[in-house]
């Protein structure tokens, strides 16, 4: 039992070890895509949820988490899967991940309908485009420098 | 490939074939449309709508992922379930702006069959399909609030809903699969229930760019088993790429 418990965290660490295609050093595991994990002998499935249908990078994450988990010891099957529930949301987003979106790539978060705010200065920012650079994120407007922030949103 | 009833693979193939062809469509408008934040839109709302299809493919192709190549873009012409409105050429932009609204909002009417289905995967989908797409009818529906206030965009808006309209009818086609798949549950009611609803809506969208005058025959075909004339071309271009090398692994 010890054992079986000390692998499914192995696979946990592997799994964590994949970055966003979109944002190198941000975790999809804090980025909230990792649902499940499921280790039955020698054999890992894990699930995913993509926060938008129409992300062209499902194929490049499950490639990467497949790669990841297969060099875990012990692990000789891994089954990667994109589920069709739940459905993706910024609250999804592991503490602390909004604040380094801001930080390393100048992505703002949006919270339900609250305010968004500039990730350079603080200032709001106003509605620019619904659709953006990629699938899931919209572009705003900082009212203080002018510049155009890209927004995460649910 | 997997253990559905094939009248409801039937049923599954029009809603995977209708988003494959539309998302195919709306991406043909990247860098090409009017203005960036259009091409940004279209280049967003097709990939949603690739990747609704990629999904209804993968539930059709259960474990042998291969499949999803064989659905999407080698069967026989005969065997695809698309509408003729989806595999129409649109070179106008005007009718490009309208398909987009008038097939996300008979979109809508559609999925609210699935939501309760007793697929458990579809009901899953129906959720995370309308999540995205009421992003597409937001952004549609304020780009016609504001064309339409002025009479100059009005008159070609007016015209394509025109040209669309009978063609748009072909939405509401059923499948031959479709009375068995409501039957099993997997749909709440036949697609064509929400017809009326959905044609009142489009008159109430573009009743300031005209009246329309629908014809009392829609222009359906078998059960949409037969493809229009310009489904060819369409997917001679989709097929561009995977017939340079039909072998390769992607």
């Amino acid at each position: 039992m010890t054992a079986t418990t000390s692998l499914l965290d192995r696979c946990r660490q592997a799994i964590a070890t994949v970055d966003d295609p979109e944002y190198p050093g941000v975790s999809i595991v804090d980025l909230g895509l990792v649902e499940s994990l499921d280790v039955r002998g020698a054999t890992a499935t894990v699930g995913l949820i993509p926060t938008f249908s129409g992300c062209p990078a499902l194929d490049m994450i499950a490639n990467d988490v497949h790669r990841a988990v297969s060099q875990v010891d012990e692990i000789s099957t891994v089954e990667v899967k994109w589920l069709s529930a739940p459905v993706w949301s910024v609250d999804r987003l592991a503490e602390g991940t909004q604040q380094q979106l801001a930080v390393d790539f100048t992505v703002a978060v949006q919270i339900g309908t609250g305010p968004v705010l500039c990730p350079r200065c603080g200032t709001a920012t106003s509605h620019l485009s619904m659709f953006g650079p990629s699938r899931c994120r919209s572009v705003h407007r900082c009212e203080s420098c002018r510049e155009p922030v890209e927004v995460m949103r649910s | 490939m997997n253990d559905l009833p094939p009248p409801v693979v039937d049923y599954l193939l029009a809603i995977a074939d209708d988003k494959h062809l539309m998302g195919q469509q709306h991406a043909e408008w990247i860098g090409v449309t009017p203005f960036l934040e259009e091409d940004l839109a279209f280049c967003s709302i097709g990939q949603d709508e690739l990747g609704h299809a990629a999904h209804l493919y993968a539930l059709l192709a259960g474990d042998d992922d291969t499949a999803i190549d064989e659905l999407a873009y080698r069967h026989e012409p005969g065997a695809y379930r698309s509408c003729w409105f989806v595999e129409r050429a649109t070179p106008i932009w005007a009718e490009a702006l309208v398909r987009h609204w008038m097939f996300d909002a008979a979109d809508q009417l559609r999925w609210s069959l699935l939501a309760g289905s007793s697929l458990s995967a579809l009901a899953d989908l129906a959720q995370r399909v309308e999540r995205e797409e009421r992003y597409h009818r937001l952004h549609s529906d304020t780009l016609l609030d504001g064309l339409l206030a002025s009479p100059v965009a009005a008159e070609p808006i007016g015209a394509a809903v025109t040209a669309l309209a009978p063609f748009a009818l072909t939405m509401f086609e059923p499948v031959a699969g479709e009375p068995d798949t409501v039957a099993e549950g997997v749909a709440e009611a036949p697609f064509a229930t929400q017809r009326d609803a959905w044609k009142q809506r489009t008159e109430a969208r573009f009743a300031a760019a005209c009246t329309i005058d629908w014809p009392d025959d829609p222009p359906y075909g078998d059960n949409r088993t037969t493809r229009s004339a310009d489904f060819g071309p369409l997917m001679a271009r989709m097929r561009e790429v995977i017939d340079l090398d039909p072998s390769a692994v992607w």
